[in-house]
C-alpha cells in the first residue's frame, strides 16, 4: 500500500510500523528507545510524526503505529519539533553527564536547564533491559516508580542470573551501564567475573559463564570457541578465502 | 513481628501463603498482597519463592514489589497510621498532624519506629472529607484530628501494645 512521508510516496507494508517503512525507505526520523534487534519499545517518543488519514491528523510514535491504510505521515512539522527538544531538554535534565546527551542538546539548540544529578547518564530507555531479556539472563529490570525510577538487579545485589555479557553495556546509548575490567576480572552489575582469553590473540574478551550459555545456545553450530570476535572475524575470512581458492 | 526467613518455621509460613495460590504469573499481585497483608513486608525470600513459583524472573517480581506503593521490602509497624493528605485534608491541616506525629514519634511518611511499633504513611484520599483531617490507624478512622486528639490516639496504641507486648520485652 502506498503511504507519503514527509511528500514522499513509499510502498509500505500492511502492518508494518511508520519507522520501519521510512527506514526501508532511506527517510529518517529520529529516535532515542528504538532498536532494529527489538522493534519499537514506545518509551521516547522522540520518533513522534504526524498521521494524516483522512481529515483527522494526529500525533503518534512512529515505532509503534502500525500502517493499515493509505496515510500521510509528516516527520517534521513545528509542532513535533517542539515535541523532541522538549524531550531531549527534560532527558538532557536528567541524563546530564552523557556525552551523547550533551551532543543532542546542542544539535537541538535546547534551552539551559538545572541537571537533576550531574553525574547521571541513564536515559530510562529500557535498551538495557530488553537485551538482557533477549539475552535470557532477565538480570535486570526498572525498579521504585516516578522520580526515583532506576534500572537495577533486584535487591541491587550481585544478580545469580547475570552472565556478565555486557549485552546491556553495549547497547546502552549514553554509557550509563558500568564496566570494568581488571587483571582478567571484570565487574559489571555488583558481580565479579572471571574472564577468558581468545586462543589467537591472548586477549580477555568474555567471562566464563558467557562461553558456558554460548555453547548450550549454539550447541550444534561449528565451533567458533574461544576466538575473540577480531580473530574470528579473520578465522572466518581465511576459511572462506581457501574455500574459493 | 519481623520474619526471620532463615527459620524454618518463618520459611514454611511464607511457603503456604505463597503455595496456595495457582503457579501462574497473573497471580503474582495477589500473592504479594497476601504476603504484605500477613507478615507485613515482603521479606526478600518470599519475593524469590514468589518467582519461583509463578515461574517468572526475579527482577520482575522486584520491579513490581517496589513499584507498588501498597508493598514494603521492609517491616512496616504494628500500626499503620495513615494520615489523609488529599485536597481537603490538605487545606484542613493535614501537614500539621504530619509533624506532630514527627514530633510525637520521631517518623516521617513512608518511615517505621525503631521499636516497630508504628509506620506513617500518607494517602491521597480516604473519600472522607467531610471528616477532614482524617487519620486512619489500622482500620479504625479518626476524624477531624487535633494535635491534641492524635496524642490520645497515639497513647492508646502504645497502651495496647504494653498490655500485649509487654511481656516480650
Amino acid at each position: 500500500m502506498k503511504i507519503t512521508i514527509d511528500g514522499n510516496e513509499i510502498e509500505a507494508n500492511f502492518g508494518e510500523t511508520i519507522l520501519d517503512a521510512a527506514n526501508r525507505s532511506g527517510l529518517e526520523i529520529p529516535t532515542l528507545c528504538y532498536s532494529e534487534a527489538f522493534g519499537g519499545q514506545g518509551v521516547c517518543r522522540m520518533c513522534m510524526v504526524e498521521v494524516k488519514e483522512g481529515d483527522r491528523k494526529r500525533l503518534v510514535a512512529s515505532c509503534t503505529y502500525p500502517i493499515t491504510s493509505e496515510i500521510e505521515v509528516q516527520t517534521s512539522t513545528p509542532e513535533l519539533l517542539e515535541i523532541r527538544s522538549n524531550i531531549i531538554t527534560l532527558l538532557y535534565r536528567r541524563a546530564p553527564n552523557s556525552d551523547y546527551m550533551k551532543k543532542l542538546h546542542q544539535e537541538y539548540e535546547c534551552t539551559g536547564v538545572e541537571p537533576v544529578d550531574p553525574e547521571e547518564k541513564c536515559i530510562m530507555c529500557r535498551l538495557c533491559i530488553k537485551a538482557c531479556e533477549k539475552v535470557g539472563a532477565y538480570a535486570i529490570s526498572t525498579i521504585m516508580r516516578g522520580t526515583e525510577k532506576r534500572v537495577a538487579t533486584p535487591f541491587d545485589e550481585e544478580s545469580p542470573v547475570c552472565i556478565g555479557c555486557n549485552a546491556c553495556a553495549d547497547i546502552c546509548p549514553t554509557g550509563a551501564i558500568s564496566v570494568k575490567k581488571e587483571g582478567g576480572r571484570q565487574k559489571i552489575w555488583h558481580k565479579s567475573f572471571e574472564m577468558f582469553r581468545c586462543e589467537v590473540c591472548g586477549d580477555y574478551f568474555s567471562t566464563l559463564p558467557v562461553k558456558e550459555h554460548v555453547k548450550e545456545q549454539l550447541e550444534l553450530t561449528v565451533s567458533g570457541d574461544n576466538l575473540c570476535p577480531n580473530c574470528r572475524r579473520n578465522k572466518l575470512a581465511r576459511d572462506v578465502a581457501n574455500v574459493s581458492k | 513481628m519481623a520474619v526471620n526467613s532463615q527459620q524454618p518455621d518463618d520459611r514454611h509460613a511464607i511457603e503456604k501463603i505463597v503455595s496456595s495460590y495457582p503457579p501462574e504469573q497473573r497471580f503474582t499481585l495477589a500473592i504479594m498482597q497476601d504476603l504484605q497483608k500477613q507478615i507485613n513486608y515482603l521479606p526478600k525470600e518470599s519475593l524469590q519463592m514468589t518467582a519461583q513459583h509463578v515461574n517468572a524472573p526475579v527482577s520482575v517480581i522486584f520491579s513490581m514489589a517496589t513499584f507498588y506503593k501498597a508493598f514494603s521490602l521492609v517491616p512496616k509497624g504494628r500500626v499503620i497510621l495513615k494520615a489523609c493528605d488529599g485536597t481537603a485534608c490538605h487545606i484542613k491541616g493535614s501537614n500539621v498532624i504530619i509533624d506532630e506525629i514527627y514530633k510525637a514519634l520521631g517518623i516521617k511518611p513512608g518511615g517505621t519506629t525503631p521499636d516497630g511499633q508504628f509506620s506513617l504513611e500518607t494517602v491521597n484520599c480516604l473519600g472522607a472529607c467531610a471528616l477532614a483531617p482524617v487519620l486512619v490507624a489500622n482500620d479504625q478512622i479518626y476524624p477531624k484530628v487535633t494535635p491534641a486528639l492524635l496524642r490520645d490516639i497515639i497513647k492508646e496504641y502504645r497502651g495496647q501494645s504494653d498490655e500485649s507486648d509487654g511481656s516480650e520485652s
